[in-house]
């Protein structure tokens, strides 16, 4: 057979599933409307579990039961600190109690009768002396109530700092001393994300944390590539059903002819959507109030990212194919081929990420492949990588394609041998 | 055209043959019948003469050449019209047409030139532009058929082409399936219509449990069956009289007070008539001669149910 003959067959092949897809409002629906939608809602939704230094809507409130100049240099203190928002005073430990019980505050922070004389003196104190409290919200993290704990403690210790420093500043005539722990500003602390050196010359600063939205893009992205398992199966089903492949089959049509017609218009259609949803990104998500996506702007980490995105496709598409040929009606190629992307997305951080994940479920995010995209991805978009470090993911989803499209044929060529 | 040597296939999963030693010869340019009851083995040898799939044993010859590599050399001659709607419903009538035409290596000019063909040959040419899923029965049969002609096939196989369709469509596709034969073209035809065989088909092969129970011209296998009697009486037929017919006929009884006896030459209808007196039975009506088509194939294939 000519290679002419050949490209003219493949070439009508592609035709036929472009212009299904166009037809299809639900698999186009699943392909581009769902994730942009996600991206959209996700980073404006995940926007300050993301950014540094932002008040969550967390906030707390103090019963001040000793009115001291003590206990009132340690509201100060806290309000100093850009921790959580706060929600002034409260009057009575029962008022505390209500907002935390009703939700309206996630922590009361009560300040016993007393405690201004209990931080001067270095005597024991009586066993029934009541130390400061913590009323929180059962429903807020372990983690965000461990962090207040330790912000009010260090609060605390620059406050006896503070009146030791006095104690002694009256001491040597050097009133001033009191103020070196209690009035001088915290030491500054500040987190940096580490990039590769390549990344230095993106137009995001270097040492800035990701925003939501560059999580998010990758994540929807990788997701909804792989929902071509819904417009492949249901072409791909109709035409085992109908005897259409029976009738191509005839017409010497062989069946990797028909797999070659399915990858490239799906991976071009991938193509399409990665291209799409870094527009959603870059100019939807600001519109939204969210931040824009950045770039590496590298000609080797944008090659990178396309390299990860063309793996990405080649996984997805021979996924879906496996799906096709394993599911014996369209519903139900559209259940398995669903509920295993939901799976492969819960799993694989796409919906939650990774480090959200409890210690003992993490592990298994190594599992989807969809994980292996996401690694892949912000290797390049959050750490700067180039290709070299695109290596390891981008081999693993070929293999994992590889895989399915040989079990897809071995499927089908079984199909047929039970027809023989 | 197509010889078929005793050929024999049976499926992996299946107990018995789906063929057995199964030989048959379509002439160039005839239009032939194939006939049998569900499960016969009629898909299996269409299957086969498609190249779907091989003979186990026997061989397909296909203008002298053996079938797979006439198929290679001549990769358009032989088109297969399924009984299902093989086509894209996503698609208009025209779209699916260039697609199927674009599948066998057709380039573009071919295409288009032979998508009109096909067209105006099924008389598609108000709905072109309609989606394939939006279609009538019979337009959708119609195209299914022009489908099957886009590679300009010197074979055509058609699976029951008119099933599911008014009686309108199906003159129009048997008066198509005429007309292809006469131009030339090959046509083997399976239908569970009879009257369709008698009408359009010069020759016939009535197949049962992967044999061939009869073949020839349509004269010739009703030619070859055996005189009948048809009787409608006045009366049902006492068990006496039945198991007296039984021992020199066989008997079927098709309806009420109705009863069919063959063989029954000539000779034997005094007697007949003598019998019916004596058990005080008077015939309503009567038929002696030559059985059609539909009394052979029920005669031939039994009547009991299948699958």
């Amino acid at each position: 057979m000519s290679a002419a003959r050949t490209l003219i067959r493949l070439a009508a092949l592609w035709r036929k599933e472009a212009l299904a897809l166009l037809r299809d409002r639900h698999g186009l629906a699943a392909l581009f409307l769902m994730p942009a939608i996600f991206i959209l809602v996700m980073s404006m939704a995940l926007r300050d579990a993301f950014v540094p230094g932002v008040p969550a809507d967390l906030g707390y409130a103090v019963v001040d039961l000793d009115r001291s100049e003590a206990s009132q240099a340690l509201v100060e203190q806290l309000a100093g600190v850009d921790l959580l928002r706060e929600f002034g005073a409260l009057d009575s430990e029962r008022s505390g109690r209500d907002a935390v019980a009703d939700g309206r505050i996630a922590f009361v922070l009560l300040i016993p009768q007393g405690f201004e004389r209990r931080l001067g003196t270095t005597a024991a104190p009586a066993p029934d002396t009541p130390g400061l409290r913590v009323l929180a919200d059962p429903t807020v993290p372990l983690a965000v109530r461990n962090g207040f704990r330790q912000q009010v403690e260090a609060e605390l210790t620059r406050l006896q700092l503070g009146t030791l420093l006095a104690r002694i500043g009256r001491s040597l005539m050097i009133p001033e001393l009191r103020d070196v722990a209690t009035k001088a500003p915290p030491y500054p602390v500040f987190v940096e994300a580490v990039r590769k050196p390549t990344a230095a010359a993106s137009t995001r600063s270097a040492s800035a944390l990701p925003s939501s939205v560059q999580q998010n893009v990758p994540a929807w992205l990788i997701f909804s590539m792989f929902f071509v398992v819904v417009p492949i199966s249901a072409v791909f089903i109709a035409e085992r059903q109908h005897g259409t492949l029976q009738r191509l089959a005839t017409q010497q049509v062989s069946f990797g002819l028909i797999l070659a017609g399915k990858l490239l218009p799906f991976f071009v259609v991938n193509q399409v959507q990665a291209v799409l949803m870094v527009l959603v990104g870059r100019y939807l998500v600001p519109l939204a109030g969210g931040e824009a996506l950045t770039l590496p702007t590298g000609a080797a980490s944008l090659l990178a990212l396309w390299l990860m995105s063309a793996a990405v496709s080649l996984a997805a598409v021979a996924w879906a194919l496996l799906i096709a040929s394993s599911a014996r009606s369209t519903e139900q190629a559209t259940v398995i081929g669903g509920v295993g992307n939901i799976l492969m997305g819960a799993i694989g951080g796409i919906m939650v990420p990774q480090f959200v994940m409890p210690a003992g479920m993490q592990p298994l995010t190594d599992l989807s492949p969809m994980a292996w995209a996401l690694d892949g991805f912000h290797r390049v978009m959050l750490r700067g990588g180039a290709i070299a470090d695109i290596v390891g993911p981008a081999a693993a989803l070929l293999s994992f394609g590889l895989a399915a499209l040989v079990v897809a044929i071995l499927l089908n060529q079984r199909a047929l041998r039970a027809l023989r | 055209m197509i010889a078929i040597e005793r050929v024999s296939h049976r499926y992996r999963s299946a107990s018995t043959a789906a063929l057995d030693t199964i030989t048959l010869d379509v002439g160039r340019g005839s239009l032939f019948g194939l006939l049998g009851p569900n499960g016969a083995g009629k898909t299996t040898l269409i299957s086969l003469i498609a190249g779907l799939i091989a003979p186990q044993q026997g061989h397909i010859k296909a203008d002298g050449q053996a079938l797979a590599d006439f198929r290679r050399t001549h990769p358009n001659a032989i088109a297969l019209v399924p009984q299902d709607y093989a086509f894209y419903p996503m698609l208009t009538v025209a779209e699916n047409l260039a697609f199927f035409a674009g599948v066998q290596g057709l380039d573009r000019r071919q295409q288009q030139a032979r998508s009109r063909e096909a067209i105006r040959f099924a008389r598609l040419e108000s709905v072109d532009r309609q989606l394939a899923g939006e279609l009538s029965g019979g337009l959708r049969r119609r195209l299914n058929l022009a489908i099957g002609l886009l590679g300009d096939p010197t074979l055509l196989l058609l699976d029951e082409p008119t099933v599911g369709v008014d009686p309108q469509s199906r003159h129009f596709l048997l008066d198509a399936i005429r007309d292809l034969r006469n131009s030339g073209k090959t046509v083997i035809y399976t239908s569970h219509y009879m009257d369709e065989v008698e009408a359009i088909c010069d020759r016939i092969a009535i197949i049962d449990h992967g044999r061939v129970l009869a073949a020839g011209t349509l004269a010739e296998v009703l030619g070859a069956a055996e005189p009948q009697l048809q009787l409608r009486l006045d009366h049902d037929l006492p068990q006496a009289l039945l198991e007296r017919w039984q021992a020199a006929h066989t008997v079927t009884t098709p309806g009420t007070n109705c009863v069919c006896l063959t063989p029954v030459p000539v000779a034997a209808l005094p007697q007949i008539l003598h019998d019916l007196a004596a058990h005080g039975l008077t015939p309503l009506a009567l038929n002696h001669g030559q059985q059609n088509l539909e009394q052979v194939f029920m005669h031939l294939t039994r009547r009991s149910l299948r699958d």
